[in-house]
């Protein structure tokens, strides 16, 4: 997918919230996006998911299947979760959302209506309908939002395979989950221009000790300090003199 | 396309916003047809039906494209392969409900309505008058729908206004510079609705086929 001098503004008097993008995603790609609020982050992926169109420049190779799952997945719906992604997979010509399903952790909520869920649970959701049917283009808006620790996890793994299948992710992301793949490319968006920056080098290991203060209840003292034992950290607790 | 207009009927009935339009359109019908035409003014009475209905059926599409929330919409262009998809799958289930409560109207009429059903080239002149009704309200609702005007009072007084305009221009003598719906009842109450029908079918359906290009056209920015 090629990007060649694409800007674009919602109206003709306003100034153009993406500038002169020129950018190239190749098979396999997992990019991240990132950029401050505002900056054009989503606008820029609806322009990669064809939603909007260029007011100029061109996008060129999209692959033929995206998927696209929204920041905040839209929960007025008079379905349940279940008929909901029965009609999304029809929709995407019979796709199948339960092995999705169940590598999201949302077996539990499919009786659940769109309306009760949680913010994180209709998170889910949204990243179940834009993951079935193998996109070619998968885009993720904030993936990590909400998302409780154990699917928090399963989503770099996903975002993995599918990369692995040549699918291109671009994830608007805040959070950095993904920069624990190794292959992760960056987009930096600042004031409608986007950037490249070479990856970031690998965090040093600091070993240096340093000394922190932690607050338990009086009753917990023992179990805390043994845990930190555990764990290997030199702890002990104050004498009442030092405190 | 399909399952994406089936998806939209579905939300459209669970949400229960179907029976907004069915009970006004049942009130019009009882006020209506609250006695049976006399022998004579069948068509009268079924091409009245067929322009009073415009609004209601306009305001049922109008509901029906409501339906589905904005960002739902944008799901639904990329799952259905693109925007042109979503557009045509939003008109097939407004066309769909149209057609339903349009057929509600044309039987009621029919069976309650009228002392004698009309036939031949008079019943054939109503039914395309019907049908002229339902694209109307189609593109009536489409361009009030929340896509083109956000603002929800805009959007109702766009749709009364719009209707009001219409029933105020094709009582003019300029009746072709919109659907004329004021002078399709002119010709059935005089008589001549069969011989009339290809000029105001034509300037009708014109107007249907604007009104819907320039939804499509203007959705272009709207997703």
């Amino acid at each position: 997918m090629r990007l060649t001098n694409v800007s674009f503004r919602y109206r003709r008097r306003d100034q153009s919230v993406i500038r002169d993008v020129n950018a190239q995603a190749s098979p396999g790609d997992v990019i991240e996006l990132t950029g401050v609020n505002g900056a054009g982050k989503s606008t820029l992926l609806r322009l990669l998911a064809g939603l909007l169109t260029p007011t100029s420049g061109t996008i060129a190779d999209r692959p033929a299947v995206v998927g696209l799952a929204p920041d905040r997945f839209p929960t007025e719906q008079p379905f349940t979760v279940a008929r909901y992604l029965d009609h999304m997979a029809r929709v995407r010509g019979g796709a199948r959302w339960r092995p999705w399903a169940e590598r999201l952790t949302m077996q539990h909520l499919l009786d659940v209506r769109l309306g009760e869920l949680s913010k994180g649970s209709a998170h889910k959701v949204g990243l179940a309908q834009a993951l079935m049917g193998e996109p070619g283009l998968l885009l993720l808006d904030e993936p990590f939002a909400g998302l409780d620790a154990d699917t928090r996890d399963a989503l770099p793994p996903i975002v993995a395979d599918l990369s692995a299948r040549g699918v291109v992710v671009v994830a608007s992301d805040h959070q950095g989950g993904l920069r624990c793949l190794p292959s992760l490319r960056h987009w930096s968006l600042t004031g409608g221009l986007l950037t490249e920056p070479a990856a970031p080098a690998e965090p040093v290991q600091e070993t240096r000790p340093v000394t922190v203060e932690v607050t338990v209840p009086a009753g917990e003292v023992g179990a805390f300090l043994g845990r930190m034992r555990a764990e290997g950290y030199a702890a002990r607790e104050l004498s009442e003199e030092t405190r | 396309m399909i399952a994406l207009a089936a998806f939209r009927v579905a939300a459209y009935v669970r949400s229960h916003r179907v029976y907004q339009a069915l009970l006004a359109i049942l009130a019009l019908l009882a006020i209506l047809h609250g006695s049976r035409a006399p022998r004579g003014l069948e068509a009268a009475a079924l091409t009245d039906s067929a322009a009073l209905i415009i609004p209601f059926l306009a305001w049922a599409a109008r509901s029906l494209l409501d339906t589905e929330p904005d960002r739902q919409r944008e799901l639904s262009a990329t799952l259905a392969g693109g925007r042109r998809r979503e557009l045509a799958a939003g008109l097939l289930a407004a066309l769909a409900a149209c057609v339903a409560f349009d057929a509600l109207a044309l039987g009621w009429g029919l069976l309650l309505g009228v002392s004698a059903t009309p036939q031949g080239a008079e019943l054939a002149a109503v039914l395309a008058l019907h049908a002229l009704a339902i694209l109307t309200g189609l593109a009536l609702g489409a361009l009030t729908s929340r896509a083109i005007l956000p603002s929800p009072a805009v959007s109702i007084m766009a749709l009364v206004g719009g209707f009001l305009a219409m029933l105020m221009v094709s009582a003019s003598p300029l009746h072709w510079l919109s659907v004329p719906v004021t002078a399709w009842m002119r010709a059935a109450n005089s008589g001549l609705l069969a011989d009339r029908l290809p000029a105001l079918a034509a300037a009708s359906l014109a107007w249907c086929l604007i009104g819907l290009a320039a939804y499509a056209w203007l959705r272009r920015t709207r997703p």
